[in-house]
């Protein structure tokens, strides 16, 4: 997962950039409005984190810029004056949730994957894809009520794709997502990771949790509803 | 400007009024004592003038009779003419022709030299002015005689004429005075017409209409509207100073608080232990100041906020919040809801019901608002409820729940910080906020605000 960081603040922008990359995030920190308007324009981001008290371009402004642009990845303000008023200005232009600070950063990352499987239509913390299940929680596997041991990476993987169901995502998409940008990408280590998953999932073989579709990507079957 | 003081414009035609009315009811007596005094002496010198005549005429006879040679007056030949004479004394006295019939007796014999006026009254009433004269007449045998000389007119031509004077005289007084007061009226209207423009500013203001007093006003009264004017704008530029200022510092202060508690976490657990309390209390202390701080409460400077808008954009603003949750907000909101309140602290003081409502409720929630009126409000207040459809406050919880929060060295977890938060911004406005229960048991706050 891509997460855009917008926070003036150096010591807050690097915890956040830290805590988050330890979640398992692709991390972009902007240092102000402009900067980060840029960043959540050009890349690929699927969820930001902004703080509105921002110097120059205020952080109003740049959620406003984006969803102008035909971009809508879940916001979530990071707001010193917890005041309806602030509350219901930043919602109104354009983001999705709030935190008011000071804060746990438990809680910002709660409500950061909240935002992502809301923005990907799943209602609860619990995606179940037939006798897959993930637990975006506490970030565990099961297959058939059976817990499952993943790595960090492959977690990710799997959770991007899972959350996707009935997608079909880009070998390049998975690259851009889980990898930060100045990353070696290599389109065959997805393979390879995706081979591990599929072991992993499916030691038999017989439940193919994961297609491959010839030249174009991945797809997780989405569940029936 | 309280109502009970009687307006000016009715003070100054009350005084004039009554003014007006001693000011001709005297001119109209002293006009009318001096005309009366001056009939009255013009008709007494008619009747010296008619005795003198007839002294001059009179002639002794020989029966010793004094009879007038001639007649002067040709009305003292008319019967009924209304002006009379005789001579008494002597041997038979004399009358004129004019008073046959008319029931008239001179009695009074004043001696020689010596005048009287009397008031007699004919047979049929009407009065008369009688003047009596004496005189010692000395005969051509060289005796003297006294005789009495007596004139008398009819005064009710006069009196009649005296009485349409009067009737006219007291119309003009009553006219005049009308017209005075109608014109005292108009030059009231006139005078006072920047005064009801101010009064008409000031509504206008008070409703929200305008922000300041405008334009030109009479040199009385600019004093009064330049230092209005000064204390309006004063008051809505420290506001929201006040308000910039206290947002900045509570920015400044609680971002270095995010980045310290971030930095806590990087430390040994026994240390993170010993910050943490420290932190959390800076942090409460910072949030329970700076909002006391900014309540603005309910001014007579502030605008009649319509709340119809603000709540709707709280509604879409907590459908995202608690999007998990799905919450069905349902707002019935009165078309004229409206109240002089700072639009943020409104934001804060629904915000915060409604935020409560949807955290603690099974996702059903009511808000209504309306107008709260009494008869000794010129301006309505304002009551607003919302309802959820939880498990509700306990009763003997409420009093605690409102506490929450008020205390800096409190822990604020859980419910009824935002109903601490609310009520002290109802408190503000000089409302009220209650707990109460649905019939389902579900939690339902009251909030009433009063009006002015």
């Amino acid at each position: 997962m891509r997460l855009l960081v917008i926070e003036d603040e150096p010591v807050l922008r690097e915890m956040l950039a830290t805590r988050f990359r330890a979640a398992g995030f692709v991390v972009d920190a902007a240092a102000d409005g402009n900067e980060g308007e840029y960043f959540g324009r050009e890349y690929p981001i699927d969820v930001a984190v902004v703080d509105l008290g921002l110097p120059g371009r205020s952080g109003l402004d740049a959620i406003r810029a984006w969803r102008a642009a035909g971009h809508g990845f879940p916001v979530l303000i990071l707001t010193a004056r917890d005041g309806w008023q602030e509350k219901v200005a930043g919602l109104d232009a354009g983001a999705d949730d709030y935190v008011t600070k000071p804060f746990q950063f438990e809680e910002v990352l709660a409500r950061v994957q909240a935002l992502l499987r809301r923005s990907a239509g799943w209602a609860q913390p619990l995606l179940t894809c037939g006798d897959l299940e993930l637990d975006t929680r506490a970030q565990e596997v099961r297959v058939a009520g059976r817990p499952v041991e993943l790595t960090a990476f492959e977690y990710r993987l799997l959770e991007y794709l899972v959350l996707r169901a009935g997608q079909v995502v880009s070998k390049s998409e998975l690259t851009e997502k889980l990898y930060e940008q100045d990353f070696e990408r290599d389109s065959n280590t997805i393979e390879v990771f995706i081979g591990r998953l599929r072991r992993k999932l499916d030691p038999t073989g017989t439940r193919q949790p994961i297609e491959t579709l010839r030249g174009r990507g991945y797809r997780v079957q989405r569940p029936a509803p | 400007m309280t109502r009970a003081a009687a307006s000016l414009r009715a003070r100054v035609l009350v005084t004039l009024a009554l003014l007006l009315l001693i000011a001709a009811g005297g001119a109209t007596w002293a006009l009318d004592t001096l005309y009366r005094d001056l009939g009255l002496r013009g008709r007494r010198e008619v009747l010296e003038a008619q005795v003198v005549a007839l002294i001059a005429a009179a002639e002794a006879d020989a029966q010793g009779r004094l009879v007038p040679a001639d007649i002067a007056d040709a009305r003292l030949a008319t019967p009924g003419s209304g002006l009379y004479a005789a001579i008494s004394g002597g041997t038979a006295p004399w009358r004129s022709p004019s008073m046959v019939g008319t029931g008239l007796e001179f009695s009074a014999r004043p001696a020689p030299g010596e005048r009287r006026f009397e008031d007699l009254r004919l047979a049929d009433g009407s009065r008369v002015l009688a003047l009596s004269f004496g005189t010692r007449w000395t005969t051509a045998t060289g005796g003297a005689q006294d005789y009495s000389i007596h004139a008398a007119e009819n005064l009710e031509p006069w009196y009649a004429a005296m009485a349409r004077m009067r009737a006219r005289l007291v119309a003009g007084a009553l006219l005049l005075a009308g017209l005075l007061l109608a014109g005292l009226q108009l030059a009231l209207r006139f005078a006072m017409r920047p005064l009801r423009r101010l009064e008409a500013e000031l509504a206008g203001i008070e409703h929200g209409r305008r922000e300041l007093l405008g334009g030109e006003w009479p040199r009385e009264l600019a004093g009064i509207t330049g230092n209005l004017n000064a204390l309006l704008a004063g008051e809505r530029g420290r506001l929201e100073r006040y308000r910039t200022t206290l947002g900045n510092l509570a920015h400044s202060l609680k971002t270095p608080l995010a980045a310290l508690g971030g930095l806590s976490e990087a430390a040994p657990p026994e240390q993170q232990q010993a910050l943490a309390p420290h932190l959390q209390r800076m942090q409460e202390i910072i949030r329970h100041q700076l909002r006391r701080a900014v309540l603005g409460g309910a001014g007579p400077t502030l605008a009649d906020l319509a709340i119809g808008e603000p709540l709707e954009q709280l509604r879409q603003a907590l459908g995202k919040v608690y999007a998990e949750r799905r919450p069905r907000i349902t707002l019935r909101v009165a078309a004229d809801a409206a109240y002089p309140i700072d639009a943020g602290d409104f934001l804060e003081l629904a915000g915060n019901l409604l935020d409560n409502a949807c955290k603690y409720g099974h996702g059903e929630v009511v808000l209504r608002a309306g107008p709260w009126r009494q008869p000794e409000w010129r301006r309505p207040g304002l009551i607003l409820e919302v309802e959820d459809n939880g498990p509700g406050i306990a009763a003997a919880e409420r009093e605690r729940v409102l506490q929450r929060g008020t205390r800096a060295d409190e822990s604020v977890e859980g419910q009824g910080l935002g109903l601490a938060v609310a009520r002290e911004i109802a408190t503000a406005c000089g409302g009220t906020l209650e707990i109460g229960a649905t019939p389902a048991g579900g939690a339902r706050i009251e909030v009433r605000l009063p009006g002015r």
